[in-house]
């Protein structure tokens, strides 16, 4: 086990010095692309884009580099870079990057991305909030926003004749229904964590303070104690699955009949036929949270104008219509009214039929700024246990 | 007069010593520092001075799962253990067309993964999982009210599937080492059955029952992905779940250290244990 271990080691580093090398090969620039999330991010990087991409820029080779699902995979890309920064090299090894939002928070405390966005031909065609800041931290001009998922409440239509409108009509439901409404809790994956913070939002209404204004208030989080114990109460009513994918799996197997997920991996699911046809999707009031994923180049890239034309790319209209949501099922990152003319009609309207454009333009909310997210995450773990 | 002054203060560095080096070194870097680094970092607060911050919080928030995961252990080293043990009897006193197949058969587990492991659990556990609708066929329940095994019973039905396999090897191994002719001279004595496995079989065999039961011990304190994906997001939880959630979602390594000091604590006793019994076979 040691030997093997040894070895891997060993691997690794001869691996990483022909690595290197090849970077320097003359005459064809090595794109390193490292992208944050879960298998899926890896095989849009390595076989959706790779090969239109360099069939449109021959002289550029893209090299997908995943980092793994969520907030940690995100962290691993803001390691490198920093550490990069740290070795007071000319050049640094990662050109460009697709983060989550927490990464914009770190990264831009640190100053290691470079303000690229606005220079883009493709910029004119953002329009979401959700390009100008993140968690509540002021990002334009440093990153572009890919896709954008969302949360929603999946249900049966079998058994749930008339879904619960809101988080309050919820409440009721779950009594009538016990065992019926499932999640994963906040340790088992961002749906649930999104279904809290939204139970938040839905308990003090105060989304724009905690989201969008700040400031970050102590007295704020000791004002949860009934929204959390109103939760306690709820989740008695509740059963919990095993993870993201759990919820999806528990619906399809009819043991439960709604609860949260993101919206792309439904259809994801609907589409490879893990998940019943029937099932259908509501936004409760006031909302519930989604997130975009970013472009970022850092700083110092090796190679910042490929970097920029490989994000252009990825970020024009043909591309986000044709792969981003026909083939991935994500909302597009730039606005949807530039689509139009790419997407056939029913992918458009499958993908808007239960949530409407109105919908997440209304509904369709931010995670909450850092510090009140740590907050809400740390709340449910006091006051559930 | 290199030997001289070695004489004089009378110690002799002998050089074969430098053999060592390389794999003291090994250990060193790749087990002594992180796990000394983690838990000095443990009692460094987010502000970077000395306390107990960390312990603090996490006995205010993770208790539960601290005494959740030590039960789930002990049980489960218990549990593997007990059928280890009689299967190995087994297995050393019937030789039959059964036996032999067991024993062919029952390695598979040792070679599946933990991740995989999880994911067969998650389909075959589940409310309307493969068990259920097996026990709703038969009758035995009711599918609208299914067994919910996504909890301490469903957790060690899969540490005690992929562990006692690994168990059974070990200690069958130490059954296979007793010759016959203790066996038989305890029969011959009139011992029976029962006798022969608690006076003979398994007295002879202790060592190597308590250094497997020791290796599933720490084994079930590290393992991650079965418990993330059974019961992550249920309360009680088991440590490794929280250490990631630490980890992941706050890049809270302090506290995460703490919770790994707990789980060092809680596999301390064994290894203290083990490392006794390997010495004294070395003497």
């Amino acid at each position: 086990m040691k030997r093997a271990i040894f070895i891997l080691l060993a691997l690794a580093v001869i691996t990483s010095g022909v690595f290197a090398g090849g970077q320097k090969e003359k005459g064809k620039i090595k794109l390193i692309y490292m992208t944050a999330g879960d298998v899926n991010m890896l095989a849009l990087g390595q076989n959706v884009f790779a090969p239109q991409f360099q069939k449109k820029y021959p002289n550029i080779s893209l090299v997908t580099i995943q980092t793994g699902a969520g907030n940690a995979g995100s962290q691993r890309i803001y390691e490198k870079i920093l550490a990069d920064s740290r070795s007071n090299k000319k050049e640094w090894d990662v050109d460009v990057a697709m983060v989550h939002q927490i990464f914009m928070k770190w990264a831009m405390e640190k100053n290691l991305l470079l303000k690229y966005a606005e220079s883009l031909d493709t910029w004119k065609y953002v329009t979401s909030p959700f390009a100008k800041t993140s968690l509540g931290v002021n990002i334009e001009g440093y990153a572009m926003p890919m896709f954008h998922s969302q949360t929603a409440l999946a249900y049966n239509p079998d058994y749930v004749k008339n879904p619960p409108k809101s988080y309050k009509e919820l409440q009721e439901w779950v009594k009538k229904n016990p065992g019926k409404f499932g999640y994963n809790g906040i340790k088992g994956g961002m749906s649930g964590v999104s279904f809290t913070v939204g139970w938040v939002y839905a308990k003090t209404g105060k989304y724009k303070k905690y989201a969008v204004t700040g400031p970050f208030e102590k007295s704020e989080v000791a004002s949860w104690e009934s929204a959390f114990k109103d939760l306690k109460e709820f989740n008695k009513y509740v059963t919990f699955t095993a993870g993201n994918v759990g919820t999806l799996d528990a619906l399809n197997r009819g043991e439960i009949w709604m609860g949260p997920v993101w919206v792309d991996m439904f259809f994801t699911f609907m589409n490879e036929g893990k998940l019943d046809p029937k099932t259908r999707l509501v936004l409760p009031t006031p909302g519930m949270p989604g997130q975009p994923m970013y472009f970022v180049i850092p700083r110092k890239a090796a190679h910042a104008d490929a970097a920029k034309k490989f994000v252009e790319f990825a970020t024009s209209p043909a591309i986000q219509a044709k792969d981003i949501v026909e083939k991935f099922n994500w909302y597009p990152g730039i606005d949807g009214s530039y689509l139009k003319d790419y997407v056939p009609k029913a992918t458009y309207d499958k993908i808007y039929r239960d949530v409407t454009p109105k919908d997440l333009a209304e509904k369709g909310l931010a995670f909450p700024l850092a510090d009140y997210f740590n907050a809400i995450l740390e709340s449910y773990e006091k006051w559930i246990k | 007069m290199f030997a001289d002054a070695r004489k004089r203060r009378g110690f002799i560095f002998p050089p074969y010593v430098f053999l060592l080096f390389p794999a003291v070194l090994f250990m060193l870097l790749i087990y002594a520092y992180p796990f000394i680094s983690s838990v000095i970092r443990s009692f460094i607060n987010k502000n970077g001075a000395l306390s107990f911050d960390n312990y603090i919080k996490s006995w205010d928030l993770y208790l539960k799962d601290i005494l959740f995961t030590f039960s789930i252990t002990i049980f489960n080293t218990l549990a593997s253990g007990t059928i280890a043990v009689l299967l190995s009897v087994y297995f050393r006193l019937h030789d039959s067309v059964i036996s032999r197949f067991l024993i062919n058969l029952y390695r598979l587990p040792i070679f599946i993964p933990f991740v995989v492991v999880a994911q067969m659990m998650n389909g075959f556990l589940a409310p309307h999982g493969l068990l259920n609708i097996a026990l709703a066929q038969l009758k035995l329940i009711d599918l609208n009210n299914p067994l919910q095994l996504f909890n301490f019973i469903g957790l060690s039905f899969g540490f005690i599937w992929k562990l006692a396999p690994f168990t059974i090897l070990i200690i069958y191994g130490g059954f296979q080492m007793i010759d016959n002719s203790y066996i038989e001279a305890a029969r011959s004595s009139g011992a029976r059955r029962l006798n022969l496995i608690i006076r003979i079989l398994i007295p002879m065999n202790k060592p190597s029952i308590m250094v497997a039961l020791v290796l599933i011990y720490s084994q079930i304190v590290g393992t991650f992905t079965l418990p993330y994906m059974l019961i992550g997001g249920k309360i009680p939880t088991t440590i490794t779940v929280d250490i990631a959630h630490r980890v992941n979602y706050f890049m809270d390594f302090g506290v995460a250290n703490a919770l790994g000091v707990f789980s060092y604590i809680l596999v301390f006793v064994t290894a203290i244990y083990y490392l006794k019994t390997k010495a004294r076979e070395v003497k």
